[in-house]
């Protein structure tokens, strides 16, 4: 017995040894740093003077103040786009990644690319995409010119593959509505339709349009107009930062796909369900404890938003991109004036405690 | 759960765990390389094309000065953010000897404390007087009486303007003559609509049209230190500079795809651009068929004077430096009439000592050497303010460029906007 105490209490101790570089950083680098964080909110302290006491009054000065309220509504608006997007993407892009196809692996690879490079890389490339006569630009207004031939491809599919479904169960055939191979025999038709309509001079090869020119990053315009409404810059990193973020909560799903045990899918297809009932009924509810983490993650990774920010810099008015972490770091050294860490700390531990009541709401939300 | 039940491998996994703590504490503990007994003073800058031009000016004209009182010379630039760096190093006692201060946060700096005046180091010196310096440049370094910088170089704004599209239009050259009226006149045969030809491309930035408010007569402080925009001059050159862009004389560098005046002006769009000598790099660069000529700004008719901004940067000394003689000798070194003549001459920036106003370099006829003559010539011809804002800084520009740039892309009036703006700086300087 006294053997196992002895032996059970070094255990212990090696443990605690280990963790004992780890609890020294952590104690060090947060802990420590947050509470003088805290203590800095209430003081006035410019990093060359000692800190003054000031009580409550930066947090006041803070939410009287314009800069603060704009990225207060911008972070919001931000989490609550970006988190639900980015999410809904990675459980898709995870269910078509989940696929038994030949070379999976390499779609996989390609897919989070995004994921793995660095976001200063992303952002500078995206920059040059938003410019004024920009790749997107340039895609819209491709789009605008050859839109209509699109739309009307997909009308005419529609319409082949009714005419095609009636046909086959009127001679008795069972026939699905979304059947693949008469859908590839649709697409042709709809194909060689359009073109004959062209050709034929029913429909303009390229409707005659301006290019367009949407400002996307130096402006201070908002979308759309009215109450609800986001600055266009704003609009343009959320947009990247979907496209950056959702490969890597896609791998979070494709884990939590492997653990769905196949007897359930088994189970359903013998009762009858059709795919998307099965996505809907067994693999969603069953991936909830990822959507969980994943939603988690995902409102705290917007809420702090900086990175992407603070490189598209001067491109954008300030007050149409920034953000609560932006304005944190934009108070810490403002330009051409003396750093305000009172100010700077007071915004964090506002961020901070926003971040936590978030994540508190979506955890009550979840009931998970 | 898996338990460690065989002895040696309990004791494996002890060893492991202290001597992975003794490790860690050992990294903290090691010390640094001794200390020798040589005198080193740092100096740091910021990088991008200064690091090659100050690494120059140090082996040719530093080096061989100190060295034989046993001065070594380490030069640290840092890439990016300086004046945070410079903040953060200040405030924690790491910071260099010597190191550049812009004149745009240089107040904050100065009066923190934590830099050392330089009148008692003047005083001795025998090589470096305050009077040697231009005065306009040396008054932008001080606060409260006291020297706190010696300023390496300047640049003021000059009006660009690309000689092609004024012949093909047959319009005469802009010159030292042209009033605001008179520039706008050409500027208006100069544009042209159907080829997508600007008269001037204009930012909405404090930092070009200040130039021209203060030729108006705009005084950005008042004796009590109060901002009042109120003043006829500010609303007369908000409504001139801002109108240009309304009538379609003018063009935002956004709306050409560019972000700022220069790279609007190397797309040969627009006639005319407001920068300062840092343009002849990027022209040499960017542009080098360009064929373009530099005139001081336009005169404001009604009080037939000039307006500019100095942009500046001095050489100033940590008040925590261990060896400030040294340190005062290095600089003594950097700023030295030879060092000077020599960045004059390879046409990197403007000298900031008197005498230097009247070298052989700004009679050559090239148009960088007359450019350098014409943004010399800038900095004392009219009201000339240095690009500084007090303790405010950037915070006392930024309703200003929200108002240019509401006014300039058409989405208010200057009228609308004035009154609202006049309100922002007079709380923001009450």
């Amino acid at each position: 017995m006294r053997i196992r105490r002895t032996q059970r209490a070094a255990e212990g101790v090696a443990g605690y040894l280990f963790l004992l570089p780890f609890l020294l950083w952590l104690l060090i680098f947060f802990a420590y740093a947050f509470v003088r964080s805290v203590y800095f909110s209430f003081t006035d302290y410019n990093l060359f003077q000692p800190p003054v006491w000031t009580g409550l009054a930066n947090y006041l000065a803070l939410f009287r103040e314009p800069l603060f309220l704009t990225a207060l509504r911008n972070s919001l608006a931000f989490a609550l786009v970006v988190t639900p997007a980015q999410t809904l993407l990675a459980f898709l892009l995870a269910l078509v990644l989940n696929q038994k196809l030949r070379g999976i692996l390499a779609f996989r690879s390609a897919y989070y690319m995004p994921s793995v490079t660095s976001s200063i890389v992303i952002t500078l490339i995206f920059i040059w995409l938003y410019q004024r006569q920009g790749a997107i630009n340039y895609l819209l207004t491709l789009g605008r010119a050859y839109g209509h031939l699109v739309l009307a491809g997909l009308a005419l599919l529609v319409l082949f593959q009714l005419a095609q479904v009636l046909l086959e169960r009127r001679r008795g055939l069972p026939a699905g509505w979304t059947d693949p191979v008469l859908g590839l025999s649709s697409l042709f038709l709809a194909v060689g339709a359009v073109a004959a309509l062209v050709a034929a001079g029913v429909l303009p090869l390229a409707r005659p349009a301006d290019p367009v020119s949407i400002i996307w990053l130096n402006t201070t315009d908002r979308f759309p107009q009215g109450p609800i409404s986001a600055p266009i810059p704003l609009i343009a990193i959320m947009l990247m930062n979907i496209w950056t973020t959702a490969p890597t909560f896609m791998l979070l799903y494709l884990a939590g796909l492997q653990d769905v045990p196949r007897e359930l899918y088994e189970a359903a297809a013998v009762d009858g369900a059709k795919p998307w009932q099965q996505v809907v009924h067994i693999t969603w509810p069953q991936l909830r404890p990822v959507t969980f983490l994943v939603l988690t993650l995902g409102l705290i990774g917007t809420l702090q938003m900086f990175d992407q920010v603070a490189i598209i810099g001067d491109q954008a008015p300030l007050q149409s991109t920034i953000t609560l972490a932006y304005y944190v770091y934009h108070n810490a050294f403002p330009p051409g004036a003396i750093p305000r860490l009172g100010m700077a700390s007071a915004a964090a531990v506002v961020l901070a405690v926003l971040t936590l009541c978030v994540v508190w709401l979506q955890r009550r939300v979840l009931r998970y | 759960m898996f338990r460690i039940t065989h002895l040696p491998v309990r004791g494996v996994a002890l060893m492991l765990a202290v001597a992975i703590v003794c490790a860690s504490l050992l990294v903290a503990a090691v010390p640094g390389p001794a200390q020798a007994k040589e005198r080193v003073v740092r100096v740091s800058g910021w990088g991008g094309t200064d690091i090659a031009i100050v690494e120059e000016l140090i082996d040719r004209f530093v080096k061989p000065q100190v060295a034989k009182e046993g001065i070594v010379v380490k030069y640290e630039p840092v890439a990016d953010e300086f004046s945070t760096y410079l903040m953060n190093s200040l405030s924690a006692g790491t910071a260099p000897d010597l190191f550049y201060v812009d004149i745009y946060w240089s107040h904050g700096v100065f009066a923190s404390g934590a830099v050392e005046p330089l009148d008692s180091y003047l005083a001795k010196s025998r090589v470096l007087k305050a009077r040697d310096i231009v005065p306009d440049l040396l008054k932008a370094f001080t606060l409260n009486g006291k020297i706190y910088g010696i300023p390496k170089d300047f640049n003021t704004l000059a009006l660009f303007y690309n000689k092609d599209l004024f012949d093909a239009a047959h319009v005469p050259y802009p010159n030292a003559n042209d009033n605001w009226n008179t520039l706008t006149e050409k500027l208006r045969k100069v544009t042209n609509k159907s080829k997508g030809i600007y008269g001037i491309a204009l930012t909405p930035e404090f930092a070009r049209f200040g130039a021209f408010a203060y030729a108006a007569g705009f005084k950005p402080f008042d004796a009590q230190g109060h901002t009042d925009l109120s003043q006829p001059a500010f609303a007369d050159a908000f409504k001139w500079y801002t109108g240009l862009v309304r009538e379609g004389i003018g063009v935002l560098p956004a709306d050409l795809g560019q972000s700022w005046g220069g790279g609007a002006f190397a797309t040969e769009k627009v006639a005319c651009a407001v920068e300062g000598a840092w343009m002849l790099g990027f022209l040499r660069d960017q542009a080098p068929n360009l064929p373009y000529g530099v005139t001081l700004l336009p005169k404001n008719p009604k009080t037939g004077k000039r307006g500019n901004i100095i942009y500046t940067v001095s050489w100033s000394m940590n008040a925590a430096s261990k060896d400030k003689d040294a340190a005062f000798r290095v600089l003594e070194a950097l700023t030295s009439p030879e060092a000077q003549q020599w960045i004059l001459e390879r046409g990197l920036a403007l000298p900031s000592r008197a005498k230097l106003a009247n070298n052989p370099y700004f009679q050559k006829g090239t148009p960088e050497a007359q450019a350098n003559k014409i943004v010399f010539a800038g900095a004392s011809d009219g009201y000339v303010y240095p690009f500084s804002f007090g303790k405010y800084g950037g915070d006392w520009m930024t309703p200003i460029n929200e108002a240019l740039a509401a006014v300039m892309s058409g989405k208010a009036t200057a009228d609308q906007v004035l009154p609202d703006l006049t309100a922002r700086l007079r709380q923001l300087t009450k």
